[in-house]
């Protein structure tokens, strides 16, 4: 794999080490971009063959190389870019076709030069090599129907076949030997015109990728190579910013002009801080433009084919995580060809494509950026993960009977875990699945597998946009303020200091929390950190539910704030070895956090592997059975129900915050106004109390539902009538009690609104209709 | 150390101290390793810490570990805020917590002497000696002795 690695080195390190002049170091870096450029290319060739373009930038990349190295005086690179120019003026000028044979051997010459190139970066010489062989093999390529070199290439014959049926043909026997080099000359325009539309679909995007390298080259004037440790420093500097820009805005209030001139800085900070890190995003191309040639060398020697689609290439995020996301996207490619594709054979007689695909798909999705991994291959089977998972004594026989098929799926991550039969030079040594969930994790993201047997498996990466600056949540512990990283939290409960005397149990000085039924391990972050009691009566307190590496626990913490977008600082060595801490960070209102790591929380408490996904059991098991999930509420002793995918966010607000138009309940929300729902029907109830409201989607527009609380998620069915055996409308199971669903289009339009944009304008209604029909003890 | 012993062996000149108060005694830094003082900054407590941590402080856009002189001298903790210098360590820039900063003084190569005998030995391993001034003595601090780095590594803690 060093090989995929090293043109990316000539711009991560600093060259000052490098023991080359100002001239080589220039020559060095055009030579590997134009050699990145050609191994695309090169992989694109194999699919078009006779696209001139890709064929002139492929001789554009050795052409430079040999026209500088001669100037240099690197006589081995001339000579190998000279045989591999001559091969590829044939191709270029039509008197060759590229096939399998070519494309194989010009890719060994890549290698060739790379590895050349790597050598003078590190020595300054070009070392000594033997490429008679090499060179021989390029010649010979040039007159591939005689090796004695006799038949000069346009004595050849034009062995004419349809050139689509060829090239199907090509595409399906990729493994096996060329049978015979074809040699035509691109006559028929329109036919290859055709033939590329009809292949436009399949490719990985290849004409913007082209058309983004050619408008480079005329960009070269208006573009800039900027060192990455300048990057990095700007990147600080503008969290800096950041922070004294929270302090600044916290703190005027009262002077008016200072209040608008700080809104200014605010605003300009805050388009300063965008423009730095856009600098520092690269298009996740850079990554997967690794993988084209990766996935044609595993195929063949698996001998299986493979088709890779790549989408989003042009999604962007941050460089330094895309380093980070290198190692595990590496590891998943290879598991999906190695694990995932079966061999041809197998893929006919199961009725599919013989030929396998591999999805590359990366997207943005709030501040994620989502990259999946997806085969249609022979997926995983739960019950074959189970029995490997017993075999190499990762889980007792006990506990996997107890766990679920979605829980049994996330054993692929733990380590030492693999199903393939035997170790091949790919991958099944048991390393892989481990390194992707850690590196990823690592990082602040999330892996997640979904597969179904026989249909394939998707290996979802998330992301966060970038590393430097974290969402967090503030909590408080014996009057200090900590950082937590929101990636890795799920949940929080509150607890009164009765509910703590109360709920959480002990065994043998293990607390513990009986979240929906599961016990929670709970972590005091107090006692943890050995900090000095406030003293002995019952406080309050707040169970943050974190998901840290698959294991799920919960701190417990004294307060919580507000969530904030943290800059996160290093630590020194000296309280680095705490192993507790993973930086340090400057809040909003001044004062210093430490960041807590929740993984190494995990690991210091013997929090174990969990196993088991946010969601509890109950829900999956009903979901699994094609049931929507509901917000379950409680209306004084009623429950009701919002179907969970309409809910936007749930607030706490006073009674008296609720107005009446025309007889219906609105709430001012945002400078908006929100109809609503009001199910709690105390109209006598003081004004002062607080109620819940839980704004759900309807269409496109937003309404409210007002509750006494809010209970829990639950997953529900349909209920049919008895007798007509019908199904009932806004009525469902939740929890073994009928509850009824609110509907939602049954709230009251606002006056002016459209009714035809809405779903179900019926605004006069009576909040009747869709009251409860039965409960059931 | 090898920058202070230089100057102590060689050279007949004035030397120049940053002179700072801890409890009753004056203690000096050579005025050339200090990169800057901080007048009473808020110092944020690290939990499980070693003892001789006094707290993170924010500094130029980095998060600064500093090293309490009242806690290395197992003196009991300041009521009131204190002063912190800005040294440049093994592991990037630290900070030494100390009551109060003083003038600068000039002192003689001649006025030196090592650490007395009686001197207990975490102090002994601490201190760099002492110039006597007219009225007082002048305990040197060697910042590289008090890098949290070193004293980590020496466990002082």
């Amino acid at each position: 794999m060093t090989r995929y690695g090293k043109p990316l080195k000539f711009f991560v390190s600093p060259p000052d080490n490098v023991p080359v002049d100002e001239l080589t170091r220039e020559f060095l870096i055009e030579s590997q971009e134009g050699l990145d450029r050609m191994e695309r290319c090169l992989t694109e060739l194999e699919e078009r063959p006779e696209d001139r373009d890709l064929l002139a930038e492929i001789f554009r990349a050795v052409h430079t190389i040999k026209g500088t190295t001669g100037f240099l005086g690197f006589s081995r690179l001339e000579s190998l870019a000279h045989a591999g120019e001559n091969l590829l003026g044939l191709l270029r000028d039509g008197k060759l076709l590229a096939n399998e044979e070519i494309i194989s051997g010009l890719l060994a010459l890549l290698d060739i030069l790379r590895e050349t190139l790597g050598a003078i970066e590190g020595t300054g010489q070009e070392g000594q090599g033997d490429d008679a062989a090499m060179i021989a093999r390029l010649h010979h390529l040039q007159n591939p129907s005689d090796p004695s070199e006799s038949a000069a290439a346009n004595d050849v014959p034009g062995i004419q076949s349809d050139p689509v049926d060829q090239h199907a043909k090509a595409k399906r026997t990729r493994k096996a030997k060329v049978k015979s080099a074809a040699i035509e000359t691109v006559k028929d325009a329109s036919v290859a015109a055709s033939k590329e539309e009809s292949l436009a679909i399949e490719t990985y995007q290849a004409e913007p990728q082209i058309a983004q390298t050619r408008s480079a080259v005329n960009a070269a004037e208006s573009t800039l190579r900027v060192d990455v440790d300048l990057l990095n420093r700007m990147m600080n500097l503008v969290g800096e910013l950041v922070l004294t820009r929270n302090q600044i805005l916290q703190m005027v209030s009262t002077d008016a002009s200072l209040a608008m001139l700080s809104r200014r800085l605010d605003m300009v900070t805050a388009d300063l801080r965008e423009a730095v890190m856009k600098a520092r995003m690269q298009p996740v191309s850079h990554v997967f433009s690794k993988f084209p040639r990766m996935v044609r060398d595993l195929a063949q020697q698996l001998n299986k084919q493979v088709r890779l689609v790549m989408e989003g290439q042009e999604t962007e995020l941050d460089k330094s995580l895309l380093e980070a996301i290198k190692d595990p996207l590496t590891h998943s490619v290879r598991n999906a060809i190695d694990h995932g594709i079966e061999q041809p054979h197998v893929r006919e007689a199961a009725g599919k494509d013989p030929e396998g695909t591999l999805r590359l798909r990366a997207y943005q999705e709030g501040s994620y950026v989502i990259i999946e991994v997806s085969d249609d291959g022979g997926g995983m089977k739960v019950e074959r993960i189970r029995d490997k998972a017993l075999e190499r004594k990762l889980i007792t026989r006990e506990r996997a009977a107890q766990l679920s098929d979605r829980e049994l799926m996330q054993l692929i991550f733990l380590p030492g875990f693999s199903t393939a039969e035997a170790i091949t030079n790919v991958s099944g040594r048991g390393v892989g699945m481990d390194v992707v969930r850690t590196n990823v994790e690592k990082i602040g993201g999330k892996v997640e597998v979904d597969s179904r047997p026989g249909k394939g498996t998707t290996l979802r990466l998330r992301i966060p946009l970038t590393l430097a600056i974290v969402p967090a949540l503030i909590v408080y512990s014996c009057g200090q303020s900590f950082a937590l990283p929101q990636g890795a939290l799920s949940e929080l409960v509150h607890l009164s200091a009765e509910q703590v005397q109360a709920q959480v149990e002990w065994l043998e000085g293990a607390a513990l929390y009986r979240l929906r039924g599961r016990l929670l391990p709970l972590v005091f972050l107090g006692s943890l950190l050995k900090q000095p009691e406030a003293g002995d009566q019952p406080r309050e307190a707040y169970i943050a539910v974190l998901n840290a590496e698959g294991r799920r626990y919960g701190i417990v913490v004294d307060g919580l704030a507000d969530p904030e977008e943290i800059v996160v600082k290093p630590l020194s060595s000296v309280l680095k070895q705490i192993g507790l801490f993973s930086g340090a960070t400057v809040l909003g209102n001044g004062e210093m956090a430490l960041i807590l790591d929740p993984g190494a929380i995990a690991t210091r408490s013997n929090i174990g592997m969990a196993l088991e996904d946010d969601e509890p059991e109950a829900v999956d098991a009903a979901l699994a059975d094609g049931a929507t999930e509901y917000l379950l509420m409680q209306n004084d002793s009623e429950h009701t129900a919002v179907p969970l995918e309409s809910v936007l966010r749930i607030e706490r607000i006073p009674r008296s915050q609720i107005e009446r138009l025309n007889g219906t309940p609105v709430l001012r929300f945002e400078g908006t106004l929100l109809p609503l729902k009001d199910a709690t029907r105390a109209e006598g109830a003081m004004t002062d109390e607080e109620m819940t409201v839980v704004v759900c989607r309807d269409g496109e527009r937003h309404v409210g539902v007002a509750v006494s609380q809010v209970l829990d998620v639950a997953g529900g069915k349909p209920l049919a009538e008895a007798g007509t055996n019908t199904a009932t409308r806004d009525v469902t199971l939740l929890k073994d009690r009928v509850t009824s669903v609110v509907n939602l289009g049954l709230i009251p339009l606002l006056p002016g609104a459209r009714s035809s944009e809405l779903g179900s304008g019926q605004p006069m209604e009576t909040w009747e209709a869709d009251a409860v029909v039965e409960v059931i003890g | 150390m090898t920058t202070l012993s230089m100057q102590i062996s060689t050279t007949d000149e004035v030397l120049e101290m940053c002179s700072v108060r801890v409890g009753q005694t004056l203690y000096g830094v050579p005025i050339m390793r200090i990169l800057e003082i901080l007048g009473a900054p808020a110092t944020r407590p690290v939990p499980l810490a070693p003892g001789f941590i006094g707290g993170l402080v924010h500094y130029r856009g980095e998060v600064l570990t500093t090293v309490s002189l009242r806690r290395l001298l197992d003196m009991p903790a300041r009521d009131a805020t204190q002063d912190i210098l800005v040294f440049e360590g093994a592991d990037g820039y630290f900070g030494l917590l100390v009551d109060e900063v003083g003038e600068v003084m000039t002192v003689l190569p001649a006025d030196f002497e090592g650490n007395p005998s009686t001197l207990d030995d975490r102090r002994k391993a601490l201190f760099a000696g002492t110039y006597k001034l007219k009225d007082a003595l002048l305990v040197m601090l060697d910042p590289e002795r008090l890098d949290p780095v070193h004293l980590a590594e020496t466990a002082l803690a």
